[in-house]
């Protein structure tokens, strides 16, 4: 048992979307499809403006409400804190995007802002959205979990790349893309980011270093009146290049 | 924008796009109700059977020239998976948004899959080539007939090859002896004109070397950039964010201060943002250098002092020379008084439009902070004054000593590869022979009296071609480079690529190949060997290899291998010295033999090991400057001095072998210097300010600006790549002119409109975004967009080529592409 938890220091993040082309690529997302998104907000007039930006993957809610409004219960909290969906139960009703208070959950079916549509440049044979030559091995997939290609009319997230993470040894504290014995069982995100802005480990672990940043550096969490409790904390440090009024006022841990 | 914590995720969304950024979870805004139908799919279970291997295989990124290590993931023999090769120093395992779209170009469903040859005889934006397959044989002999039938005639310059991006000995490593053999003047005509040359030239003016430095950003305490974005473009950006993530965090906290035109990424991460005007960088060093002069705040290590220590700077008063002892500066003093005296931070604001208080604020950070270094690049010297401009930036690593120093600048050491066990030499005929002695000059008039001091003049050459002029042209062939759409006023090219043999070396449909007559295609990246020597970076050597994830998908050849190929069919000895060269591969195994008396810092000392590890590299740079005086690496420290002899032929390679600001490079060329940019001949050595000329007719500066998305020549047809955001001004298949509010609102212009932008040269469109936070007088858009070819997702989804509307001017010196000089109008569509 672990609660597999992310921290995302704003300090360091340079808004350059890599999380979001890595996971794109390790997830073999639909164009536009971002699991793990980088917003971007104007903020002041020249000559004091600014810009800033937050990246934002699945919060992983402990107390998720997008699993309260399933129907179907395909959207569930796994024993290890992952927030999955099991594509063989959902039946594409949004509820869940309509209660997630982040915006993170994608319905494929819409109409794709990029044309030619890819779906229909490498469509699918059995069932799936889309099948892309460089898709993850067939092996991999693993609908139960929300894990590859999406079959039609069901809605995806982040999975916190659970198909790596899920992997790992049993009370491993932290997961560091720089430890060998770590590097293939980290979410897609954390491994690529170049400022190392991300870290990725087991919040239920006193030990873990998510912890330690957490405490040390006043980690917040987004939106926490929801009473959501996400499981990925932003540190907003004095120089952090972000939103003003985006990360909670108030520093407590 | 309201209180976040009071939104619900509707209210987030509306927010977002209320600040001009679709950050919004779902793709378009549709209403599908779906089926409860998906057990149909049979996705239930995971298939039985084994699990497949996975290969990883060492490669290095196309997307940019920063030479990241990559490891390709292969399993069931398709990639599926890119990510930095952890053992790699520039990537160190990381990468940039660009480094994991490898996978979508190799299997970009619009590649060449073989070589061809036109059939319609008429060229045009909207002839449809009408290409038929043919056997690479005949492609390699159609390009031999045509080069040895010159060759008969005496004509090989006639023959032309250009070039982007080069990779190293199997690419444009070849194109020397090619031209050499072959005869012609024209085989290595680059692409740098449009890239950093004035940068190059501003730093070898006064330091000696005619290259980009090499930077210890992790040892430094203060980076002041100018022109450069250093966490978009600036290569190599991966490692600078890796730089960034810790100079940010260590301590002492790095301060960062940008200079430049436009509130980018790298402005809004750092800790100071000067807004300046577009064209005066230069002013703005210069105030910050006589900040530092006056306040008494330069090194004297490294510089020197007065005689008699007492600082004597004083605005506006001319000082003796002799007063001054200098140290490994030369004419500090001759350039105060011809230039910096009146060069004060309230002179420079009316021009920079830079308050006075923030120059000077600056300016005394930078000069009292210790390791200091001052960077600039293209947002600096892609102007009419970008070399001076330039050297007014370089100048102030000198006063602060940060010139081979801990967290300050070096230059890149090469790499100890081997010889080719045969020599080109051997191989010269007399046809080749003659044809040197004709001394025909270069198609792009480079080293004329027009262009005495230019290494490339790339965006010329379509008027060559079109006014026959020094000679018409028969062949051109191109290797990784596509002018017609990328150079400045590239609507030229239309012209002139009718009127010449076009070949094509590229693996996708390009705007050139619409031109073309032969497409003979190259592998992508992914499948290819090749060599890539780093780009300078921390100094010491590195080098690389690509080693092919997967076989070639298509008919493809690798370009070295093409250029072999040709070489094996040209009369004479040229084709006994081909043949005996072989292919790529023989030069990476003979190249590599370097490595048997240099075994690399990882270990790397053959070829297979090289293949094994992806990179070699010799860690540590041989020189250091401390405190003034200058060490050489002496196996464990740097203790062994250097003289001054060995300084300036290892370090400071100029004349005197100091740090000259007073260029005496720049003054051999006095008459030609004074004549081109209208300054006094005596003044041609010194950094200085000189108006830059902005072009196009407009009353508002355009800026052409990388996005951090943009791959180098690919990812405008890759529908992840096009599908993200980029900050500010594009992304979600939309294109932004970033324009400010009140400037809008004169041209009647609202949020979201479609806009006219036009000047002298032409008219491009694109759609406004209000920012409030840019320059009134400053609009902003991506290049990189307004494909008319280029593959079904790129063609015709924007309409903004911003080549379109830039001049083909350049900075008179170096000559390189100012293309930051232009100005447009803008007006509702």
């Amino acid at each position: 048992m672990a609660r597999w938890g992310m921290v995302i220091d704003l300090e360091k993040c340079t808004g350059c979307q890599a999380c979001t082309t890595a996971c794109s690529m390790e997830n073999s997302r639909l164009p536009g499809e971002n699991w793990q998104d980088v917003l971007f907000y104007n903020e002041g007039e020249y000559p004091s403006g600014k810009l800033t930006w937050l990246p934002r993957p699945c919060m992983h809610c402990e107390n998720a409400s997008c699993v309260d409004v399933c129907p179907t219960k395909a959207t569930y909290k796994d024993k290890d804190g992952f927030v999955l969906i099991n594509w063989d139960l959902c039946i594409g009703c949004k509820y869940c995007m309509i209660a997630c208070p982040y915006g993170v959950r994608f319905y494929a079916e819409e109409k794709q802002k990029t044309l030619p549509d890819v779906r229909e440049v490498w469509p699918s044979k059995d069932g799936k959205v889309w099948d892309p030559p460089w898709a993850m091995p067939e092996h991999m997939n693993d609908p139960k979990h929300g894990v590859g290609i999406q079959p039609r009319n069901v809605v995806s997230k982040c999975t916190f790349c659970y198909h790596r993470v899920s992997k790992a040894p049993q009370g491993t504290p932290d997961l560091d893309p720089n430890d060998p014995k770590t590097r293939e069982f980290t979410p897609a995100c954390v491994v690529t980011c170049a400022p190392t802005a991300r870290y990725f480990g087991d919040l239920d672990n006193p030990k873990s270093y998510v912890r330690q940043l957490i405490a040390e550096k006043c980690g917040v969490r987004l939106q926490d009146h929801t009473g959501n409790r996400p499981q990925v904390y932003y540190l907003a440090g004095e120089a952090a290049s972000i939103p003003e009024t985006r990360s909670t006022r108030t520093r407590k841990v | 924008m309201g209180d976040f914590e009071q939104m619900n995720r509707r209210g987030f969304l509306k927010t977002s796009a209320a600040a001009g950024v679709a950050g919004s979870a779902a793709i378009g805004g549709g209403a599908v109700v779906s089926t409860l139908s998906t057990d149909a799919t049979g996705l239930g279970s995971r298939p039985d059977g084994p699990v497949p291997e996975t290969k990883i295989t060492k490669n290095v990124c196309h997307q940019c020239p920063a030479r990241c290590g990559i490891d390709v993931y292969v399993t069931n023999g398709k990639v599926h998976a890119i990510y930095g090769s952890p053992d790699h120093p520039i990537s160190n395992g990381k990468l940039c948004p660009k480094g994991h779209l490898g996978a979508y170009i190799l299997y970009d469903p619009d590649r060449f899959k073989g070589p061809m040859k036109r059939t319609n005889p008429n060229k045009g934006r909207n002839e449809d080539p009408k290409w038929q397959a043919i056997s690479w044989e005949e492609a390699l002999n159609t390009v031999a007939t045509r080069l040895n039938g010159l060759r008969d005639k005496g004509e090989q310059h006639r023959f032309a090859i250009v070039n982007g991006r080069g990779w190293g000995s199997t690419d444009v490593g070849l194109l020397g002896n090619f031209g050499k053999l072959y005869g012609t003047p024209n085989s290595t005509l680059g692409h740098s004109s449009m890239c950093a040359d004035t940068s190059k030239k501003a730093k070898s003016a006064i330091d000696g070397n005619y290259s980009y430095n090499s930077y210890d950003y992790k040892n430094t305490n203060y980076l002041l950039i100018f022109g450069a974005a250093f966490l978009e473009a600036y290569r190599p950006y991966n490692n600078n964010m890796q730089v960034w993530g810790h100079i940010r965090t260590k301590a002492p906290k790095t301060k960062v201060a940008v200079a430049d035109v436009r509130v980018t990424p790298t402005g809004a991460a750092a800790d100071h943002l000067m807004l300046v005007k577009p064209g005066t960088d230069g002013a703005l060093a210069l105030a910050i250098a006589h900040v530092i002069l006056t306040e008494g705040l330069w090194d004297r290590k490294f510089v020197g002092d007065f005689v008699d220590s007492i600082n004597l700077f004083k605005t506006g008063e001319e000082l003796d020379p002799k007063s001054f002892k200098e140290k490994w500066t030369l004419g500090l003093i001759e350039w105060w008084n011809a230039e910096l005296k009146d060069r004060t931070p309230k002179w420079a604001a009316e021009i920079t439009t830079v308050s006075e208080r923030d120059i000077t604020r600056i300016a005394r950070e930078f000069g009292s902070t210790r390791p200091a270094m001052a960077i600039f690049e293209r947002g600096v010297t892609l102007h009419t004054n970008g070399l001076y401009s330039g050297m007014a930036v370089h100048v102030l690593n000198a006063l602060v000593g940060a010139m081979y120093a801990v967290g300050g600048l070096a230059n890149q050491m090469g790499v100890p590869y081997a010889k080719l066990p045969v020599s080109s030499d051997d191989f010269v005929d007399d046809a080749a022979k003659e044809a040197a002695a004709r001394k025909m000059p270069r198609i792009d008039r480079v080293k004329s009296k027009e262009l005495p001091l230019a290494s490339n003049n790339i965006q010329g050459i379509a008027k060559s071609i079109i006014e026959g002029k020094p000679y018409t042209l028969d062949t051109i062939m191109f290797y990784i480079t596509n002018p017609i759409y990328s150079a400045p006023n590239s609507k030229e090219w239309e012209e002139a690529l009718k009127k010449v043999f076009v070949i094509e070396t590229s693996p996708f449909p390009s705007e050139t190949s619409v031109f073309s007559d032969l497409v003979l295609p190259d592998h992508t990246f992914l499948e290819r060997f090749q060599d890539t020597p780093t780009y300078p970076f921390e100094g010491w050597p590195l080098t690389n290899i690509r080693v092919p994830a997967v076989q070639p998908l298509y008919d493809t050849k690798h370009f070295g291998d093409t250029l072999i190929e040709i070489g094996k069919r040209i009369k004479g000895p040229t084709s006994e010295y081909y043949q005996k060269v072989g292919n790529v591969e023989n030069v990476l195994k003979a190249i590599a033999k370097g490595f048997e008396a240099n075994p690399g810092s990882n270990g790397v000392d053959s070829y297979e090991k090289w293949v094994e590890k992806g990179v070699w590299y010799k860690k540590p740079y041989l020189y250091r400057q401390i405190a003034g005086e200058f060490y050489e690496w002496d196996g464990e420290d740097y203790r062994k001095p250097m003289s001054a002899e060995d300084v300036k032929k290892k370090l400071l390679k100029t004349e005197s072998g100091k740090f000259e600001l007073k260029s005496s490079y720049l003054e051999h060329y006095d008459e030609f210097i004074a004549n081109a940019l209208g300054i006094p001949k005596e003044k041609v050595g010194f950094p200085q300010w000189i108006k830059a000329k902005y072009t196009g007719g407009g009353d508002l500066h355009f800026i052409a600006t990388k996005t951090p998305m943009h791959g180098e020549g690919r990812t405008a047809n890759l529908p992840v790549a096009i599908s993200l955001y980029q900050p500010t001004s594009g992304g979600r298949n939309e294109l932004f002119l970033e324009i400010h509010p009140e400037t809008a609102a004169k041209r009647g212009i609202r949020n979201g409109d479609r806009v006219k932008i036009h000047n002298d040269l032409g008219t491009i469109y694109a759609r406004a975004h209000l920012f409030p936070a840019c320059r009134p007088d400053t609009v902003t858009l991506p290049f990189g967009f307004g494909h008319w070819a280029h593959g079904r997702w790129a063609k015709g989804r924007m309409e903004g080529n911003t080549n379109e509307i830039i001049p083909n001017v350049s900075e008179p010196i170096s000559n390189a592409a100012a293309v930051h000089t232009v100005t447009v109008k803008v007006e509702k569509a």
